[in-house]
């Protein structure tokens, strides 16, 4: 082979794998919105299972697409303009507190109480209440 | 008929003082950042939780570690399947005691500086550590600010030497909240 020939490869070689780099590095955070549902659930029911046994809720519900159901009891924007939607969970202390997500654009930002709503996102534990993140809503 | 009324302020008094002896916040914030020549990181988590008793001086803070949310999907991936391993230690807290609880008034508008001591867990380590801040009483709540550092190898965290140069030896870690009366 040419030494030119090899030169090329070479370069091809380093100009792919930079590209393939930069890529993952860039990766993108999950699209939720296009993301297939692993498990849909009633807040209230979510919320009795992690205080009836939270590692089994965690084995369950972590690290997964988790469609969850309930009610608005309250929602609130902060001063970077994040809006958490917390749905009533049956309890008076714990609620189901659903972060939207800062990654996607959102139909709506404004939540009354008592409207029914489905936020597909990532739960990420129980913490008084039952935490999700990278939330959006789902029709 | 004057004893009755001062039987009542008295009664009154201590009514009030029982009825905000706790405070609570689900809506804290914790930011970390590591700041190395090649990199800065920084990652938010929205939702922690304090529960302080201004009677005893008491506190618990907690944040769920997969509620940090990243700029780059990959890192928030990494520092939670390979630094913080955040299924099998899917939390981290604070228990501790203000132990200057005297030069604070919770009745009093102001600024006071906070000196806290207790325990500190991340990763399933627990450590003895002290952390101070400022409490702002405000119309009855409280606004809490602390700035402190985190040693990830006090935790046991361990940083591939690939990367370790991308990866500060002290985490910054600033907590900031307004914690409300807790009505119970």
């Amino acid at each position: 082979m040419k030494k030119q020939t090899i030169l090329y490869i070479l370069l091809a070689a380093v100009l792919v794998g930079g590209i393939v780099g930069y890529q993952l590095w860039n990766k993108p955070h999950q699209d939720l919105a296009a993301a297939k549902t692993d498990v849909a659930v009633d807040a209230t029911a979510l919320y009795n299972e992690y205080n009836t046994d939270e590692n089994a809720a965690n084995a369950k519900y972590l690290d997964k697409v988790v469609a969850v159901t309930g009610k608005v009891k309250d929602a609130s924007k902060d001063a970077d303009g994040a809006v958490k939607v917390n749905l009533d969970a049956g309890s008076e202390m714990g609620v189901v507190a659903c972060e939207l997500s800062p990654f996607a654009k959102h139909a709506r930002t404004e939540f009354q109480p008592g409207e029914q709503v489905t936020f597909k996102g990532k739960c990420t534990g129980l913490n008084l209440d039952v935490v999700f993140v990278e939330c959006v809503e789902s029709k | 008929m004057q004893k009755i009324i001062v039987a009542f302020f008295a009664l009154f008094l201590l009514g009030t003082t029982a009825y905000a002896q706790k405070y609570f916040t689900r809506d804290a914030k914790v930011k970390f950042s590591s700041e190395t020549p090649m990199e800065k990181i920084e990652a938010l988590n929205k939702s922690g939780t304090c529960v302080l008793d201004a009677a005893t001086g008491k506190m618990e803070w907690k944040v769920l570690i997969k509620g940090f949310l990243f700029e780059k999907a990959l890192m928030q991936e990494h520092f939670n399947e390979n630094y913080m391993e955040s299924s099998t230690y899917p939390n981290a807290q604070f228990k501790g005691q203000i132990t200057n609880l005297s030069d604070i008034n919770f009745a009093q508008d102001g600024k006071y500086n906070v000196k806290t001591a207790g325990k500190m867990t991340i990763h399933g380590v627990e450590r003895d550590v002290n952390i101070e801040g400022t409490l702002k009483v405000s119309k009855g709540t409280l606004e809490v600010l602390s700035n402190f550092v985190v040693k990830p190898e006090d935790y046991k965290i361990a940083i591939p030497s690939l990367v370790k140069d991308n990866i500060a030896k002290e985490i910054k870690v600033v907590v900031s909240t307004t914690l409300a009366p807790l009505k119970s």
